[in-house]
């Protein structure tokens, strides 16, 4: 058996304690670039419309939701 | 042709049974036998004495007839509180009774003594009689036991304490000299005692304590390196005490408040300080008749089934809860973890496992799994599970051991090798599955199902 009083213990990249409240940012600036993209997607016609735009939109709207949705996972007690 | 002669003098040393050393004497024999729970502990401490001129490295110890099954821990320590190994071993002439051999720290010169205290816990030794009573009746139970030490040497002196934990005592065999004060019986002491005498011993007497034995224990633990332990266990309870006779009445059993009932009603499980998240529920659903009390340095936990165990009644439930990670978690070396943590977790005082199943759920992506037992256990092939957002699936070590007390409640360790990028594994594959569906999108208001020509539309807005 090992000692394990010396040893270093493993901590978390982000303080358990904060989830919620990266949940609420993040979800929100996800949700916020989602109603853009949608709101965007309705309101522009075939003539108006830019892909890069379209693409760039999306892909915040993804990555904010994304990690949002992780650490709100995580806040609710799914340990992923 | 000499190398072959090594060979031979190897296998017939390894295959060569053990003999009694007939220079050892056990000079002094104290032992105590505790009653007053559902196991049987023994403890003894042995004074023993090299009379011969040779040194001996190692001596036996010898478990009485019938017992073996029931033998849940032995140990021996010496007279600094070490450990010493134990192995069971055959021994010439006496193939059918069942030896360990100690191994000595220090070999014994002749002439000399040494203290050892031995601790053996027997489970299911407690026999109920009359195996079956009423709701009001008091539990008696009857305990076979030896007069004297059985020992594979010759005795000196001997005197055995069993405790009872109760005054009520119906009967016990007398040999001489033996006195009873309270709830003590002390026999003894026995003087020149020969090796491999048993005289029967039977006491009975009551015995309320709670007689629960987990049929079954299936141990979870699940490893999140975002911060937590999840810890789920799902236990199989008996009430394995005297049965219950005739009915069970609910008005009898609410109006006797007296303490000295053989059903359980309640019991305490100790859970560690940092738990949290504990939920208690069978199949039925959440049961709400638990506490949690907060203590200094644990968590205590007091858990009523949802109706109180007589004897053969069976219950069973799932116990859960979150524990930090930094408390069992340590980072070894660069991408090395370690895990130590508790391989059989308390349930209740003074309880007995039939059955234990441990699995460890390791994170994705794992290699390198080394797993250390603080004794022997079973280990089950091991299989892949999964849980949310896994496309790869988990490793799950599974481990199972039968026949388990409090003394096994001891530390497993696992090392394994982990990328810490994989941390990102989750949240990526999430805004990975949201983008596709935002492309979807995109792909979709670009496809024109309109039966006209774009021409009109583009008039339009012109």
């Amino acid at each position: 058996m090992i000692d394990t009083e010396n040893m270093v213990r493993y901590i978390s990249p982000v303080n358990p304690n904060v989830f919620p409240h990266l949940t609420f940012v993040l979800l929100g600036i996800g949700i916020f670039f989602t109603a853009w993209f949608f709101v965007y997607e309705v309101t522009s016609t075939k003539l108006t419309r830019d892909l890069k735009k379209e693409l760039l939109l999306s892909l915040v709207a993804s990555v904010f939701s994304g990690f949002g949705i992780m650490f709100l996972l995580l806040s609710v007690g799914i340990y992923v | 042709m000499f190398n072959l002669l090594i060979l031979c003098a190897l296998f017939i040393n390894a295959y060569s049974l053990e003999t009694v050393n007939k220079q050892i004497v056990n000079k002094n024999i104290e032992r105590s036998i505790d009653l007053s729970s559902q196991l049987v502990k023994i403890s003894a401490t042995l004074t023993v004495e090299n009379t011969g001129k040779e040194s001996a490295s190692n001596i036996l110890i010898l478990l009485e007839p019938k017992t073996k099954s029931n033998v849940s821990y032995i140990s021996v320590k010496n007279s600094l509180k070490e450990e010493l190994k134990l192995t069971e071993v055959e021994v010439q002439d006496h193939k059918s009774k069942q030896f360990y051999k100690v191994e000595l720290s220090q070999s014994l010169q002749g002439g000399r003594t040494i203290v050892l205290t031995l601790e053996i816990v027997l489970t299911k030794s407690l026999i109920p009689y009359p195996s079956s009573i009423s709701q009001k009746d008091r539990q008696l139970v009857r305990y076979f036991g030896s007069h004297y030490f059985y020992s594979p040497y010759n005795t000196l002196k001997q005197k055995t304490t069993v405790n009872l934990g109760s005054r009520n005592i119906e009967s016990y065999t007398k040999l001489k000299p033996v006195s009873q004060l309270e709830s003590t019986i002390v026999y003894g002491q026995y003087a020149n005692v020969q090796p491999f005498s048993i005289d029967p011993m039977v006491i009975h007497y009551e015995n309320n304590s709670p007689f629960l034995t987990v049929t079954s224990l299936k141990r979870l633990i699940e490893i999140s390196h975002w911060g937590s332990i999840a810890i789920e266990e799902n236990i199989d309870i008996l009430h394995s005490g005297a049965k219950l006779k005739g009915p069970f009445s609910r008005y009898d059993y609410q109006r006797d408040v007296g303490s000295s009932h053989h059903s359980v009603k309640s019991y305490k499980t100790v859970l560690p300080a940092a738990a949290h998240s504990i939920y208690y529920r069978d199949s039925n659903g959440n049961i709400s008749t638990s506490q949690v009390r907060v203590r200094k340095d644990w968590i205590e936990l007091e858990l009523r089934p949802r109706f109180p165990l007589f004897g053969g009644w069976r219950t069973s439930y799932t116990l859960g809860y979150s524990v930090p990670s930094y408390q069992y978690l340590f980072k070894t070396d660069k991408n090395q973890y370690l895990l130590h943590m508790r391989l059989l977790d308390h349930i209740f005082d003074d309880m007995q496992v039939d059955l234990l199943e441990t699995k460890i759920v390791l994170p994705v992506g794992v290699s390198n799994v080394q797993l250390t037992t603080p004794y022997e256990v079973e280990r089950l092939p091991d299989s892949l599970t999964y849980k949310y957002l896994d496309k790869k699936g988990r490793l799950v070590i599974s481990l199972r051991k039968t026949n388990l007390v409090e003394h096994h409640i001891q530390d497993f360790e696992v090392v394994y090798e982990w990328p810490s990028s994989l941390l990102f594994h989750e949240p990526i594959s999430l805004t990975f599955a949201l983008y596709v569906l935002f492309l979807v999108i995109i792909i979709y208001v670009r496809l024109d199902f309109s039966l006209h020509e774009a021409k009109s539309e583009h008039v339009k807005t012109q």
